[in-house]
């Protein structure tokens, strides 16, 4: 199929100013698609025509009229096409920009994976919950009106009844009555423990002496464990006794650094030497203390043992009944 | 994945249901009324509610509702269901408590995405590090959710008190609601997620329960674990005990490759408390550490969870199962589309 494109410029209409005396001329550009048959002769007269039209137009172009006399002085009909053509372009513009901001998300961003309907929007991470906004009105299940089908989620089911009786789960039960002799184990031993004496042997559970329970070393009693699950406030017992046990232990420690610095420490020659300044140092924090606990008597123990000493201001919380 | 009850039936299950009849209608047991009264003339058929969840369900039976949730056979979905029938019903309004019992591996955290939250677990209550309020991890995104770990994974509980410790565990959250101050209130369920097997941690986890929910799937190996793990529960003295088949594909189904509910329900004896249907959406949701009742919208298995969830407050059963799909009638059928 011998396609060629045939491009004549013929003439475009362009209308000189009135006032200037200028030869009209007609110029037109037609763009025909055709089969033809002299295809040599027509494109010698083609190549011609093109040479003096666009001489021609050259020439016009430079001896017309300027441009916004041509421009205002158009005829309508060229008007609307120019605007046409003007929108055309603009929508291929936009077009154009939307197609390039779409291949930018393209490879595999998370916009891009929403846009697809890879990813939900609204399932990217778990802060937000996700809540159904009603859960007593599924719209997903639809019986039929016969009740012999289910719609779920757009698919249909056939619904066939149960059958099971009351008699058939009685001889079930019997069965596995019979099949499944059991005793629930009320004690575990390892594997080489002896029996206690009033035991039933048959609700004794041997555990191989690897298993994950039996390798347990159980340092707490039952009795403990017990009051510890029933307890609802205050401090855990565990954490309690710790604490107690190290605050006993920083008594202790204090007692001993107090010892060690009245009796050997030889250097602490300079609180000696100066018993006047560190006197007057104890003397105003017995104020303070006398001053916040008016019912203290001034000569307290305090004094003789220091201010780091753990009875020198016990709080409310950890006195001990 | 319905429940389906005659009005009028005397009983919903010593009689075959005359389904699918144009009068039998939707609706749940507690509304029979129980009388002895002569009836007059027999009323029809009323539906109360087409579907379960256009009313919030009723809770029946003592709370708070101790079930353990087992299976004998691991790696059935014990978990998967605990999470999400847990969450279900905190959806539903009521207050829930999971234990995870599983000493030495545990995942429920895992799969509620509170694994960064568990400071404190039972262990650290025994051993008076801290207390039961503590150790309680409460969702944030369902606040009536609180969920309670055993042990730490590399941590032991003791083998003396198991099942004790877990029963004063129970005893002490049915008294939380004694004046604590702190707005705790009295859990409506705690649901108990047991570990594999039939060793020391079944029996620890069995010890509280009151009912228990049995899972399986529809293989022969999961299904010979669940007898006998019946019969164990059966001589422990849980008589309510109710079913769950997991991972039902009803076209292995169609195709006679996989054992029908129908069929597993047979074998077994037990009612019916859902059936969840193979769901690729289970594993997105388990890795997300977003339990599939919450998913929006939600899918096929949440929804069955969600029923399941349902029938375990009223203390219903299924009474009818969905057994395959539908062809789809359209224009193109005809051509085979």
């Amino acid at each position: 199929m011998a396609s060629i494109w045939t491009v004549e410029f013929r003439s475009l209409s362009v209308r000189p100013y009135s006032s200037i005396p200028t030869t009209t001329t007609n110029h037109r550009i037609r763009i025909t698609n055709g089969i033809s048959k002299s295809l040599v002769i027509r494109t010698h007269q083609f190549k011609q025509h093109c040479f003096t039209s666009i001489a021609k137009w050259n020439h016009q172009l430079v001896t017309s009229t300027p441009m916004q006399h041509l421009l205002l002085n158009r005829n309508p009909g060229t008007n609307f096409a120019i605007w046409v053509c003007v929108a055309v372009v603009v929508v291929v513009f936009v077009a154009a920009v939307k197609g390039f901001s779409r291949k930018k998300e393209r490879p595999g961003s998370v916009a891009d994976l929403v846009r697809r309907g890879q990813l939900r929007s609204d399932r990217r991470g778990i802060s937000r919950p996700l809540k159904y906004e009603d859960p007593f009105n599924n719209p997903m299940v639809k019986v039929s009106k016969s009740n012999s089908s289910v719609e779920m989620c757009g698919k249909v089911y056939r619904l066939a009844p149960v059958t099971l009786t009351q008699e058939e789960q009685a001889v079930h039960q019997r069965r596995r009555s019979r099949a499944y002799e059991w005793k629930r184990p009320t004690i575990f031993l390892k594997e080489g423990d002896s029996v206690p004496p009033d035991v039933d042997p048959d609700t004794i559970r041997w555990i191989p002496a690897n298993h994950p329970f039996a390798t347990t070393a159980m340092d707490i009693d039952e009795d403990f464990a017990q009051r510890n699950v029933n307890q609802k406030h205050g401090v855990p017992f565990r954490i309690q006794a710790e604490h107690e046990a190290l605050q006993k232990k920083l008594e202790a420690l204090q007692n001993e650094e107090n010892l060690n610095k009245l009796v050997i420490d030889p250097t602490n020659v300079k609180e000696i030497e100066r018993p006047f300044n560190s006197n007057t140092r104890l003397n105003d924090h017995a104020e303070k203390t006398s001053l916040n606990d008016q019912a203290k008597e001034p000569s307290s123990p305090i004094l003789d043992s220091g201010p780091n000493h753990f009875e020198s201001a016990p709080s409310p919380g950890e006195s001990k009944p | 994945m319905l429940s389906l009850h005659h009005h009028h039936l005397p009983s919903t299950t010593n009689a075959k249901p005359q389904f699918p009849q144009t009068t039998t209608n939707l609706r749940h047991s507690t509304t029979f009324p129980k009388t002895l009264a002569p009836k007059l003339k027999p009323k029809p058929y009323i539906t109360k509610s087409l579907l379960q969840w256009n009313r919030k369900p009723q809770l029946s039976g003592e709370t708070p509702r101790v079930v353990v949730v087992t299976s004998g056979k691991g790696g059935v979905g014990k978990t998967t269901t605990t999470a999400n029938i847990g969450l279900s019903l905190a959806r539903l309004g009521f207050s829930v408590v999971a234990i995870d019992a599983d000493v030495g591996l545990r995942n429920l955290d895992l799969l509620l995405g509170l694994e960064n939250r568990v400071n404190y677990t039972v262990v650290e209550v025994l051993n008076g590090d801290c207390r039961l309020d503590q150790a309680l991890v409460r969702d944030k995104r369902w606040s009536n959710f609180e969920l309670l770990c055993i042990s730490k994974p590399r941590s032991k509980l003791p083998i003396g008190f198991g099942g004790k410790a877990l029963t004063w565990l129970v005893e002490a959250l049915k008294a939380r609601a004694d004046g604590s101050g702190t707005g705790a209130v009295s859990p409506d369920f705690i649901l108990i997620d047991c570990p594999a097997g039939i060793d020391a941690g079944f029996i620890t986890a069995i010890t509280p329960a009151n009912e228990a929910v049995l899972i399986t799937t529809p293989d022969i190996t999961a299904l010979r674990d669940a007898d006998r793990v019946t019969g164990l529960l059966e001589c422990d003295g849980i008589r309510d005990i109710k079913m769950i088949v997991n991972r039902v594909r009803t076209d292995m189904i169609k195709g006679e490759d996989m054992m029908s509910v129908l069929d597993v329900q047979e074998m077994l004896g037990l009612p019916l408390l859902g059936v969840i249907p193979e769901d690729s959406e289970v594993i997105r949701s388990t890795n997300r550490g977003y339990p599939l009742v919450l998913n929006k919208p939600p899918t096929l298995a949440g929804l069955a969870f969600e029923q399941a969830a349902w029938r375990l407050v009223e203390q219903d059963s299924m009474q009818a199962v969905m057994v395959e799909e539908e062809p789809k009638r359209g224009f193109f059928s005809f051509f085979g589309g």
